[in-house]
């Protein structure tokens, strides 16, 4: 299974790596939003930028870039084409993963390279992967159940890019969920992105918690069953 | 829904029975019931919208049938999906293997995607893309290819993989005619190889050059199959004659209409050669040849429809 999934992702990686400017931007973007951020709110606010960098950098990943892939792949018939071959679903799903993921890296590399610089406790940080790889799975999963539904979207990324925008920039994700007043705290835990910080608040310890983890899990419980049934509702691997 | 209690012959690559599929209240595909043996080349032809794409999506298992049976290399698509898509290769209609990739990725990185070694997928590649004459560019984008090279590094990408069948849903549609040789060439040198290949076009032309066998799908119905030159054989006529048209043209016989000409049809030689002589006296002759599958084609589909296509309509089996 492994050559299948380096084929894949070697094959969805050649318009990232036909780009390489757009790697760059991210690049640089990081490395000067991460400086801002520090000159101007000291470690306490890069512990959180850190946490957002790596949810919106995964979720971002899933949502937009792996949805947008397999969404295309589906549109131009090539997912057609590896239906009928002996690449499975899990391998191909892997694969457009990988071939996407430097967007991923180069955006939250630098921020994690200069936090260990400032001296921030590098350990808390391996109970982030569980949360990218959650963020990940729900975020395609999410964009996925939307463009699944539309026959023929002229435009898919006008689909996913305000998705993106709705999940990030307005609800609590780069600013801390316990500045809402109280009352609006748990009705926020409603949006995935929001549930996935508080997540990662709470499993490295960087941030303080506004919410009990149970209404964070349930949350996310809730976001994954629903995206996942519809997902494989709508999504076959042929005989359809 | 019909049952459909035919065996299958398990030695052939492929063995369709009955196949139907419907979306929503509307049959795409009725009854397409046909085989293709192993080694061999069967051209699927038929009118627009007749089923053709719906029976290769069916066979390479993406689309489930609503009725009847089909197997290939034995396998049931259904029941066996995983050991049918281990043997086969598709490239569908329309389909350009990439864009920002160059010919040589898509062919070695698509045959590591099948599981073969990085290694002999590099050097496969290699051997394809100079078959198909598109080595000197591998190393362009596809984007900056014309629309023949995109095609045929496409066709190259599923031809090199080697697949027991491979299924090609008109694969030389718009190519020029140097191109389209190119096609044909590494296509024929394939089943040579000893795969089997089902491929559907419009071109007659293509259809009685490369095939082994023609199979004639109208209306979700397989309504004829055989030997393009048996099929020719079955005519009533041996020469076509395109003459412009003109008042009292039905007095020389059956013909097709194609606004300011005609197609007319003679029984024999002598007949063709008494025939331009008249119509001569009439209107101008533009050609004289004899008469091909588009000229089969035409009178079975024709046929079929003035039959009116059901799941009944005799089937015409040829050779």
């Amino acid at each position: 299974m492994w050559r299948q999934v380096l084929g894949i992702a070697y094959l969805e990686s050649r318009w990232v790596r036909r780009q390489p400017l757009w790697l760059v931007q991210g690049l640089v973007g990081t490395i000067g939003f991460t400086i801002i951020i520090y000159v101007w709110g000291s470690l306490n606010a890069l512990r959180n930028l850190i946490l957002a960098y790596v949810v919106a950098g995964a979720w971002g990943l899933g949502l937009n870039i792996v949805a947008q892939t397999i969404g295309w792949d589906r549109q131009n018939r090539r997912l057609e084409h590896l239906v009928a071959s002996p690449v499975t679903l899990p391998a191909y799903f892997l694969g457009v993963v990988l071939g996407c993921s430097p967007f991923l890296v180069t955006e939250v590399l630098p921020a994690l390279a200069i936090a260990l610089l400032l001296g921030l406790d590098p350990f808390p940080l391996l109970a982030l992967i569980p949360v990218a790889a959650l963020a990940l799975l729900l975020g395609a999963f999410l964009s996925l159940s939307i463009l699944l539904r539309i026959r023929n979207p002229t435009n898919i990324s006008a689909i996913t890019n305000p998705l993106y925008t709705f999940t990030i920039t307005l609800p609590p994700v780069y600013y801390p969920l316990i500045i809402l007043p109280p009352p609006m705290r748990l009705p926020a835990l409603a949006v995935p992105t929001v549930a996935l910080m508080e997540a990662a608040r709470w499993l490295t310890g960087y941030a303080p918690t506004a919410c009990e983890p149970a209404w964070t899990l349930a949350s996310l419980a809730t976001w994954m069953t629903i995206t996942a049934l519809i997902v494989a509702r709508r999504f076959k691997w042929g005989l359809e | 829904m019909i049952s459909c209690k035919i065996k299958l012959l398990e030695d052939a690559a492929i063995e369709a029975r009955g196949l139907g599929r419907r979306y929503g209240n509307v049959w795409g595909l009725r009854n397409a019931t046909f085989s293709v043996e192993k080694g061999e080349l069967v051209v699927l032809v038929g009118p627009n919208g007749a089923g053709k794409t719906t029976t290769i999506r069916i066979l390479t298992t993406n689309l489930r049938p609503s009725r009847g049976r089909a197997r290939v290399l034995g396998f049931d698509i259904v029941r066996e999906y995983r050991e049918v898509r281990r043997r086969i290769a598709y490239m569908p209609q329309e389909f350009i293997v990439g864009w920002d990739h160059t010919p040589f990725e898509v062919v070695a990185w698509g045959l590591v995607a099948r599981g073969w070694p990085i290694g002999d997928a590099k050097a496969q590649a290699r051997r394809w893309l100079e078959l198909v004459g598109l080595w000197e560019e591998r190393n362009r984008p596809l984007r900056t290819l014309s629309g023949g090279q995109r095609r045929r590094a496409t066709v190259a990408a599923v031809l090199a993989t080697e697949a027991d069948v491979i299924f090609l849903d008109e694969p030389t549609v718009g190519l020029d005619v140097e191109v389209r040789h190119v096609v044909w060439r590494a296509i024929r040198e394939t089943v040579a190889g000893g795969a089997s290949i089902l491929l559907t076009t419009h071109d007659m032309g293509e259809a009685e050059t490369i095939g082994d066998r023609v199979v004639l799908i109208n209306e979700g119905v397989t309504v004829a199959e055989g030997k393009p030159y048996d099929l020719v054989k079955e005519l009533p006529y041996e020469y076509r004659i395109v003459v412009g048209k003109f008042d009292g043209l039905e007095e020389y016989g059956e013909y097709i209409d194609l606004g300011d000409r005609a197609v007319i049809y003679a029984r024999s030689y002598g007949e063709a050669v008494r025939l331009v002589e008249e119509l001569a006296s009439h209107a101008p002759i533009y050609m004289i040849g004899r008469v091909g599958l588009e000229d089969a084609y035409l009178r079975l589909v024709r046929g079929h429809v003035e039959a009116g296509a059901g799941d009944s309509v005799p089937r015409v089996q040829v050779g």
